[in-house]
């Protein structure tokens, strides 16, 4: 089963001589559950790619299509409620709020929403990322690969469908990104959700189910 | 006795308000001597009545929508169809509470789902296996028929006979890799995670190959800190290396080098097993780990192309993973992660 759908999806940047073709006509299916990589060039597509997927950008022409609904049809506010229940996103850079601790960091999702966490759940994941003991601590005071666990585990506090991933890896050395990466394929896995990861680096794009090569904003098998 | 509880609270409410009208009234006629204001605050009095009795309707409306709405949801998954009207993502409580219905809807179907697909699992498995078995029982039955011809030299005879002991032989391996294969498809198999000194499983996983290796002539070396202890299950973890390094040493040429490193990381124990044979090329990472895949460079070898999908099967179980890195024709490393 597919739980996302991607159908000749175009976006381009600046008009004439400058055009950018980021995007030119996109066909994917991502199956649900499954653990995709997208690899290719800086440049090639990607991250627009995945903007696209999680409601962050609008294409210029085509469908995106998530857990059967056509993201199209949604107003901003709908987009906006789509985002915080149905992905979650983890960034190069994990964008933690460095004022608050790593635990309000987490919850700080589902207070937007207006929801109450629930505890079984947080203490869950907090112990499979092995973070239980950094509670209290500020983002500044973890190690590169401590705060991606992080933000992984504030992706994954919504229970979203589908985790976005775009270079979780770059900013951390091979060790703790492979050791990073494990976690989070484990805990995807833990939880039956759809892992979208964008990377360069092929050692980690095998460990995926499947790779899509993208080139010049195009889909190359 | 709920519903009777509920009936005298509303008995007491409703002569309760009667009194603090006629309270009211009471008040007025005595305190307010001018018959206008007097009226007039009657008027206003009874507006606020009335503007609570409506609040009180719509709220309960409102309250009447909402479980009307639940139940329109909760009737469509009974059904097993989509809701109609459904907008997941209005900012609103049934969208709110609709969502998290379909999303337990999803996950108490996904045991559907997943029993479906361990059906066409054993399918795939039970046509494999009658693949895979065809062969050696049709040569054996051919060659029982030549063996019962009373004129074959004795010569002929002994030939036959090996060549059906072998048939024996690798029906015996094929047999035994299914048995091992159906455990861990139909997850009968318990894993007995213990915290254990990796170097032992590793002296175990190699114990397996050590005459393999030197009958070829390959150079078998290990180096792992005695001291290193990692979370598994000793004996399926040594199958699992077992079989990786069984596989380096098929694919090695004579005179080539197999070894394994061990590396305490984080949260994971990363242990390479590199060999110096005939590799495997990229596009074909992935396809090493499928069941029965054989590599058409590696045909001319026997197996059967379970090993490494046990192997793969029996780190995953454990919550690690497997990853290859290799270049055709100067040798292949499969690194082997177990969670710490």
């Amino acid at each position: 089963m597919d739980i996302v759908t991607v159908h000749n999806l175009k976006k381009y940047f600046g008009r004439g001589e400058n055009q950018v073709k980021a995007l030119d006509g996109i066909d994917l299916n991502i199956e649900k559950g499954k653990f995709t990589a997208i690899i290719g060039a800086s440049g090639s597509g990607k991250t627009t790619l995945l903007n696209m997927i999680g409601g962050l950008d609008v294409p210029d022409s085509g469908e995106v299509t998530v857990d059967g609904v056509n993201l199209s049809g949604l107003k901003e506010k709908e987009l906006a409620v789509f985002r915080r229940s149905k992905v979650g996103f983890v960034y190069q850079n994990f964008n933690l709020i460095s004022t608050l601790t790593v635990r309000e960091n987490i919850l700080f999702p589902l207070n937007l929403a207006g929801s109450t966490p629930d505890p079984v759940f947080f203490r869950e994941i907090t112990e499979l990322l092995r973070l239980s003991d950094r509670m209290d601590a500020y983002p500044g005071q973890l190690s590169g690969g401590g705060q991606q666990r992080a933000a992984i585990a504030r992706a994954l506090m919504v229970k979203p469908a589908i985790i976005l991933a775009d270079e979780p890896t770059g900013n951390l050395d091979t060790k703790s990104g492979q050791d990073v990466l494990g976690l989070l394929r484990m805990s995807v896995e833990t939880y039956h959700q759809t892992l979208v990861m964008i990377t360069h680096n092929l050692e980690i794009a095998q460990m995926a189910d499947r790779v899509v090569r993208m080139e010049d904003g195009r889909i190359c098998g | 006795m709920r519903a009777k509880g509920t009936k005298l609270a509303g008995v007491v409410l409703a002569l309760l308000s009667v009194l603090l009208c006629l309270v009211f009234l009471w008040l007025l006629w005595t305190y307010v001597p001018r018959a206008s204001v007097r009226w007039g605050l009657l008027a206003v009095g009874a507006g606020i009545c009335c503007a609570a009795g409506l609040w009180i309707w719509y709220q309960r409306r409102q309250v009447t929508v909402f479980a009307d709405d639940l139940c329109t949801t909760l009737d469509a998954l009974m059904s097993g169809r989509q809701p109609e009207g459904y907008r997941p993502y209005e900012d609103s409580l049934t969208a709110r509470v609709q969502g998290k219905l379909m999303q337990y809807y999803d996950i108490m179907n996904e045991g559907k789902v997943q029993s479906q697909r361990d059906k066409e699992t054993i399918q795939g498995l039970v046509s494999d296996i009658s693949h895979q078995v065809k062969t050696p029982i049709a040569n054996m039955k051919l060659y029982t028929g030549i063996l019962q011809n009373p004129l074959i030299t004795e010569e002929k005879q002994a030939a036959f006979l090996k060549t059906m002991e072998e048939q024996v032989n690798k029906l015996d391996f094929l047999m035994q890799s299914l048995i091992k294969m159906s455990w861990l498809e139909t997850g009968t198999f318990t894993l007995h995670v213990e915290e254990a000194r990796l170097s032992d499983t590793i002296a175990r996983a190699m114990n397996g190959v050590w005459a393999k290796a030197e009958e070829k002539g390959i150079q078998l070396t290990a180096d792992c800190d005695s001291g290193i202890t990692v979370k598994h299950d000793p004996r399926w973890t040594a199958e699992a290396l077992g079989n990786i390094l069984d596989n380096g040493v098929k694919y090695t040429p004579p005179g080539g080098r197999v070894s394994v490193s061990v590396q305490p990381w984080q949260f994971y124990t990363r242990i390479d097993i590199s060999d110096t044979g005939i590799g495997i090329p990229e596009n074909h990472y992935h396809d090493v780990f499928q069941r029965f895949y054989r590599e058409e460079a590696a045909a001319a070898q026997e197996g059967v192309g379970l090993g490494l999908y046990l192997a793969n099967g029996i780190v995953t179980r454990q919550k690690g993973y497997i990853s290859v890195k290799s270049r055709v024709g100067e040798g292949t490393t499969f690194s082997v992660y177990l969670l710490s």
